[in-house]
């Protein structure tokens, strides 16, 4: 009983944490099964993923609703992330992961660094409902960015959420909360596919994806529904902060 | 178009609640029946998930809950494609059935190389 409930508590932060910064809250998941519930990598990862697609789909929802989330980027970019998925998937065994750790973490360290210098505006946005007004520049670098979030997620087994979102948002001019909303859209149809295989192999274990995916839907049903009155300043600092601790992770893979 | 995100919204959420109603339910009867998260669940066997459920067996409405969490993103492209298609939108029609095609291949790829 206990440990369903912490289950369910600890899915509860990931999805309120997920759904606020457009990461699906496996950064948290993964260290929550594995450190605290001794699950094997694979499985925690497995059930990780579910999970990313229950944020997806409740936060998408709401922002789709609330028209924060743009459904027209979010799905031409999210075709070219799964182009990448596969790729990525493909050569995943012909690269050292020791590269590739130490590659990603000085690009999560680059792209924080560039959210912490870019302008914000100072207030939230307006009321839920009221579409922000912006104009998409740079599609190619969408296009090549989303290509490689997807290789980047099928490599190192990491949201997407964590290139998609500066990409869109210091990339191609989208404001930041909209690249969240947007991003929450793509990320559960990169997850679906990877979910699938998993299930396939016997890599999802019903009775952990239970409770901690039920914790995941209360998080991303409240994260998702606050989110327009959280300061955008707040949710850049939070999403800084996401970058580095997973940068450092990387690097300490690197190490060992 | 506004209208057509709010509606795709609304599926999105109805599937998420009906996946939360199903695996409620199954965590409800696991821990009725005293099963730890922690004892090893089943793996998914689909010939055997609707005599689980008329059984009241937790594995049967997780499973159905998982697979719908799962179906969910995939649910939601190929409704964006025919509400495209209904307003003439051939170019988002176009994206959404290659998303799809890319998935496919995607977990064909994955259980053809094991």
């Amino acid at each position: 009983m206990a440990v369903a409930l912490l289950m369910i508590a600890g899915g509860t932060a990931a999805g309120v944490f997920g759904s606020l910064l457009g990461l699906g809250g496996g950064v948290l998941i993964v260290p929550l099964l594995t450190l605290v519930f001794g699950l094997e990598l694979r499985e925690a990862v497995g059930v990780s993923l579910v999970s990313v697609i229950m944020t997806s789909s409740v936060a998408a929802g709401v922002y789709l609703e609330r028209h924060t989330a743009d459904l027209r980027l979010g799905m031409r970019l999210e075709l070219f992330t799964a182009i990448g998925a596969l790729i990525g998937g493909s050569i995943a065994f012909l690269l050292a992961e020791r590269l590739l750790a130490l590659l990603f973490a000085g690009l999560l360290i680059y792209v924080a660094v560039s959210m912490l210098r870019a302008r914000t505006p100072a207030a939230p946005a307006g009321p839920p409902g009221e579409p922000e007004t912006y104009e998409v520049r740079n599609m190619r670098l969408g296009v090549v960015g989303a290509t490689g979030a997807g290789v980047l997620s099928a490599l190192l087994g990491v949201g997407g959420g964590i290139v998609k979102v500066p990409l869109m948002h210091l990339g191609m001019g989208v404001p930041l909360r909209v690249a969240t909303a947007t991003s929450n859209l793509m990320v559960g149809i990169t997850a679906a596919a990877s979910a699938v295989i998993y299930v396939i192999h016997g890599g999802v274990d019903p009775y952990v994806a239970g409770p901690t995916v039920i914790g995941v839907f209360l998080g991303a049903s409240i994260g998702s529904r606050i989110s327009h009155r959280v300061d955008v300043r707040v949710l850049r600092f939070l999403f800084v902060a996401v970058l580095l601790y997973t940068a450092f992770e990387m690097l300490m893979k690197v190490v060992a | 178009m506004t209208s057509f995100d709010r509606s795709i919204g609304r599926l999105l959420i109805a599937v998420t609640y009906v996946a939360g109603a199903l695996l409620f339910i199954g965590v409800l009867l696991m821990l009725v029946e005293g099963i730890s998260p922690l004892s090893g669940g089943p793996r998914l066997d689909l010939s055997t998930i609707v005599a689980d459920v008329t059984s009241l067996q937790p594995a049967g409405f997780l499973w159905l809950g998982l697979i719908t969490v799962i179906a969910t993103p995939i649910t939601r492209v190929i409704a964006a494609a025919v509400g495209f298609a209904q307003v003439g939108e051939r170019q988002m029609v176009l994206v959404a059935v290659a998303i799809v095609g890319v998935i496919a291949l995607s977990i064909v790829t994955a259980i053809v190389t094991g």
